[in-house]
């Protein structure tokens, strides 16, 4: 059974369309995430289902049952907020047990429970401490503490981590999805860094403007984006528009862009259909008598490869190479290998 | 070096001025309700000929001292409870609803204050008197002054509001925390500065007020301002107005310093404890 079933949900705010009718199920145990530029709907989401925003139309089902209209009190969701919204007047230990005496848990039973997520979080030393006694990630460990010894069906997060320099959200990213696989958490996860997203989730939701764009695990979302947009959202693409060319096998297919033909055994579809493509600049063969060439423009050395941008014909495009003799002026030749392009659906 | 010297330059004159205006005023005070009956205290004396606390003891034993202190002390303390409750709806929806022409709404709120105190007073007991509300004195001054300095109140609480922060609502409420549960996790710490601060200049303002106690009050009712003020009136006894206008200002000097501690205690990043 799926932990949360989300029907068609719509939210408008005075005439403005936050979400437009999104479905969407999030299984049990599993880590999603949902990612999008700014101003998608993601938070407005995630306050749908912990209850603080009630949708214009549509149903949430936690556990199967409709909880709709069910406050956040009452909602067996826990939110971890960006903010951390420790209370600064509680110490770590008041701050844990906080929810615990709202749900009225017995007293040893809220110790137990206290004494194991410190235990996880290593927060051990600092339970007496103030808020504003810890750092940064600390703070975070409560936050999330906080929400743990609630022990919910479903631990939501609003990009928790992008208070915390980059060396301590790797960190804690490893420890939140450790924690959520340790106690078998059905996640829902909010970020704007794709990277984030790839490396945590089990399964990624692509939002834009209120809709979901694509469903689907890192790997295959990375592999086969749909969209145009979830190709140059998730890790870098190059998205041209194109002209079916008469085939030139049975199985291969020639594809017109505005910087050459590309070949591949992807079915493109009718000679003369205006088609949709993409292909990673990692995956571009610089090779002297490829079949699509042009001059480098810029060049980006990123220790383990080069980022390269070209342009042919007026048009630039992206390529990374490990090679590091290529030069800002030179003309280089490469081939696009046929099983990286990727076919897209036109709508952009 | 030229800024060091500036900073004691500065530093001298501040503690000049606050020579002139609060520490000769009260030594003058302090002095002339010491003066003895027995000698006067003439202007080519730099200290009173002779000193006792007579006139202390004589206040004390046969004027309406003693009952004045005691209604001025039960008015003040009820005047600032009525007008912080009765500011509190108003502040929580200035300080936290957004609704068009807010910010002109705090402003109006405190424009009752730039009106005199006297002509607030006459008008505003004309009108308690027009609706009948004077029935029961005290309870009248209460309610006058709780009316009169809610501007105070209002704004002072509204900013207390504005300091709550939405997430510790939120976060409480997603703990599972009910109504009361949620004020006292999330707005109460943010409030309790601002409400010492609107109940202490109530409790002020109302100790001091003369004319609407004066109105509505007599001659049943006496506080020490009206007290102080007959006292300046028609039988002027300079020592006896000392000593009525120390007795007046001493607790508030305390109070004050009691308010300082307790905002202090009050701002957990301030102390070191538990807040
Ligand atoms: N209370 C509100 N009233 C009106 N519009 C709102 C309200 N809350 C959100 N919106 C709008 O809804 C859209 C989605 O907002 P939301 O906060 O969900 O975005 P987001 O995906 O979380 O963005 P970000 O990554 O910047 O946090 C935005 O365009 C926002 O302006
Ligand atoms: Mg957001």
């Amino acid at each position: 059974m799926a932990a949360i079933n989300i029907q068609k949900l719509s939210k408008d705010f005075s005439g403005f369309k936050a979400l437009t009718e999104l479905s969407l199920d999030v299984r049990e145990g599993e880590f999603l995430t949902l990612l999008g530029p700014s101003g998608c709907g993601k938070t407005t989401l995630l306050k749908i289902i912990s209850g603080f925003i009630e949708p214009t139309k549509g149903h949430i089902l936690l556990n199967g049952k409709d909880v709709t209209k069910v406050p956040p009190e009452a909602r067996d969701t826990a939110l971890c907020f960006q903010s951390y919204a420790l209370f600064p007047h509680l110490s770590v230990r008041e701050n844990l047990e906080f929810g615990l005496r709202q749900k009225k848990v017995p007293a040893l039973d809220r110790k137990d429970r206290i004494a194991d997520v410190a235990e996880k979080l290593g927060l051990g030393p600092q339970m007496d401490k103030l808020p504003n006694q810890l750092s940064g990630g600390q703070q975070q460990r409560v936050s999330l503490g906080r929400a743990l010894v609630m022990r919910p069906s479903v631990i939501l997060f609003d990009e928790p981590l992008s208070n915390l320099d980059a060396k301590l959200r790797d960190q804690v990213r490893l420890e939140i999805r450790r924690i959520q696989k340790d106690y078998k958490l059905t996640a829902i996860y909010v970020t704007h860094d794709q990277a984030e997203a790839l490396a945590m989730s089990d399964r990624i939701v692509v939002l834009k403007s209120g809709q979901i764009e694509q469903v689907d695990t890192p790997e295959r979302l990375y592999a086969a984006p749909r969209t145009g947009f979830v190709a140059d959202f998730i890790g870098n693409a190059n998205v041209f528009t194109g002209r079916v060319l008469p085939q030139k096998t049975p199985t291969i297919w020639r594809i017109e862009t505005p910087i050459g033909i590309l070949e591949t055994g992807n079915n493109a579809g009718t000679e003369g259909a205006e088609i949709t493509l993409c292909w990673r600049p990692e995956n571009a063969e610089i090779n002297d008598d490829g079949a699509l060439g042009g001059t480098v423009t810029s060049k980006a050395f990123q220790g383990h490869f080069t980022d390269l941008m070209v342009e042919t014909k007026g048009v630039p495009y992206r390529i990374q190479t490990s090679r590091t003799d290529v030069n800002e002026g030179d003309t280089i030749g490469f081939n696009v290998p046929g099983p990286s392009v990727i076919l897209l659906e036109n709508a952009q | 070096m030229n800024r060091l010297r500036l900073n004691n330059i500065l530093m001298a004159l501040v503690i000049a001025l606050a020579f002139i205006w609060l520490f000769i005023p009260f030594v003058m005070a302090v002095l002339w309700s010491l003066v003895d009956p027995s000698q006067p205290w003439t202007a080519d004396k730099l200290l009173p000929p002779a000193m006792s606390f007579y006139r202390w003891v004589n206040m004390w034993q046969n004027s309406s001292l003693q009952p004045a202190l005691l209604t001025s002390y039960t008015l003040a303390p009820s005047a600032a409870i009525l007008s912080l409750l009765l500011a509190f709806p108003t502040s929580f929806a200035l300080g936290r609803i957004a609704f068009p022409g807010r910010e002109v709404a705090k402003t109006l709120c405190l424009l009752p204050l730039v009106v005199p105190p006297f002509i607030t007073a006459v008008f505003f007991t004309a009108l308690l008197y027009r609706l009948g509300l004077t029935a029961w004195r005290p309870g009248a001054i209460i309610f006058a002054h709780a009316v009169v300095f809610l501007p105070f109140s209002i704004r002072i609480l509204t900013v207390s509001f504005e300091t709550v922060r939405q997430d510790h609502i939120d976060a409480a409420r997603d703990l599972g925390a009910g109504h009361w549960a949620r004020f006292k996790a999330a707005y109460l710490p943010a409030l309790r500065p601002g409400i010492y601060a609107s109940l202490l200049i109530v409790f002020i303002q109302s100790i001091e007020e003369f004319a609407i106690a004066f109105i509505v009050g007599s001659p049943d009712v006496v506080t020490i301002p009206v007290l102080l003020y007959s006292a300046l009136g028609q039988d002027y006894v300079r020592p006896n107005a000392a000593v009525l206008s120390l007795i007046l200002v001493i607790p508030n000097v305390f109070l004050m310093l009691f308010l300082e501690r307790l905002l202090k205690s009050a701002n957990p990043t301030l102390a070191s404890g538990k807040g």
